[in-house]
């Protein structure tokens, strides 16, 4: 496989401060991209750590996975991901980034607070149907 | 379906509710009058800049490009600051919204477990998660942690989405 990189396509405009537009997710698979935005970027490392908080509370809360094990599990993985995704995948430069710990930080907080509230409201469902299977009327 | 899981969902779809409720009442107060619009252009400019010759500057470098990163920094300083007092009207709509709001929620919710936890949470954590609830059962969820943990995700990813949230440069600049 080619190590260069493809000629560079012209600047994608993002939608203002956050959202992004249909053709830079068509960006996110291809591990020769250009990222001349480094919001951009951000952006989708961010919006990855919401779906990776999405999937893994539905998961979790299903399973369920209870205690700690499941809180640490999830920080690991997410962090993971992520790292393997940007370090290896994309291989991109960290440092132009602020180091690999600012693109951990990354919207990590807020997938945090979205894994919690996926992961309650999964076991929440889940709890309450066994209840019922368990204590037939 | 249980009552407890539809106090679940509710209060998700009262969190997203209050998020986009806020942001509105933000724009109609503040995003949309042209002063903010400009005070954050110039931000953003300047933040951008900023960051710029930073990553450029070099320990020799001069000292009067040193004094020049340093008047950049003071202007940008007087705009943020210019910008937080514009936002302040609305901090004081949504809070005094807020307050009423969460008190009528706290009476309707009040000795209610909306959510069971896969976990224990830590000790000072409890204080919040099983405030106002009977029994001893740690598990149990308060009305007032799930909105916290739902505000904590929802809102900044509405911000996000509606493309309101500030600028990483503009944040970076004003810590």
């Amino acid at each position: 496989m080619s190590g260069g990189r493809r000629k560079e396509e012209p600047p994608q405009p993002l939608l203002a401060n956050g959202a992004l537009k249909v053709s830079v997710w068509s960006k996110v698979l291809r591990s020769d991209a250009a990222w001349e935005d480094k919001d951009e970027f951000l952006d989708v490392i961010y919006w990855f750590r919401q779906i990776i908080a999405v999937v893994l509370g539905v998961i979790w809360g299903v399973l369920p996975l209870r205690g700690f094990l499941g809180i640490a599990g999830f920080c690991l993985i997410n962090a993971g991901v992520l790292y393997l995704y940007f370090s290896n995948y994309l291989q991109i430069d960290e440092e132009e980034y602020g180091g690999t710990w600012e693109l951990t930080k990354e919207g990590f907080m807020t997938s945090f607070a979205l894994f919690m509230v996926c992961v309650a409201g999964n076991f929440t469902a889940g709890h309450l149907d066994h209840l019922l299977h368990c204590h037939p009327l | 379906m249980s009552t407890m899981f539809a106090d679940t969902l509710l209060i998700v779809f009262i969190s997203v509710c209050t998020a986009l409720l806020a942001e509105g009442i933000t724009w109609v107060l503040v995003y949309r009058t042209d002063k903010y619009k400009r005070l954050k252009a110039e931000v953003e400019k300047q933040s951008k800049k900023l960051e710029k010759k930073k990553e450029t500057i070099t320990e020799s470098a001069g000292r009067q490009q040193k004094k020049k990163i340093e008047r950049q920094e003071e202007k940008l300083k007087n705009n943020n600051r210019d910008l937080s007092m514009v936002r302040m009207k609305s901090m004081f709509a949504i809070g005094f919204c807020f307050t009423a709001l969460m008190g009528m929620f706290n009476s309707i919710f009040d000795g209610r477990v909306v959510a069971k936890l896969p976990f224990t949470p830590l000790s000072y954590i409890q204080g919040l998660s099983h405030r106002n609830l009977l029994g001893d059962d740690t598990t149990d969820c308060s009305f007032i942690f799930l909105y916290i943990l739902c505000t904590m995700s929802i809102r900044q990813n509405i911000q996000k989405i509606l493309g309101l949230a500030p600028s990483r440069a503009a944040t970076k600049q004003a810590k």
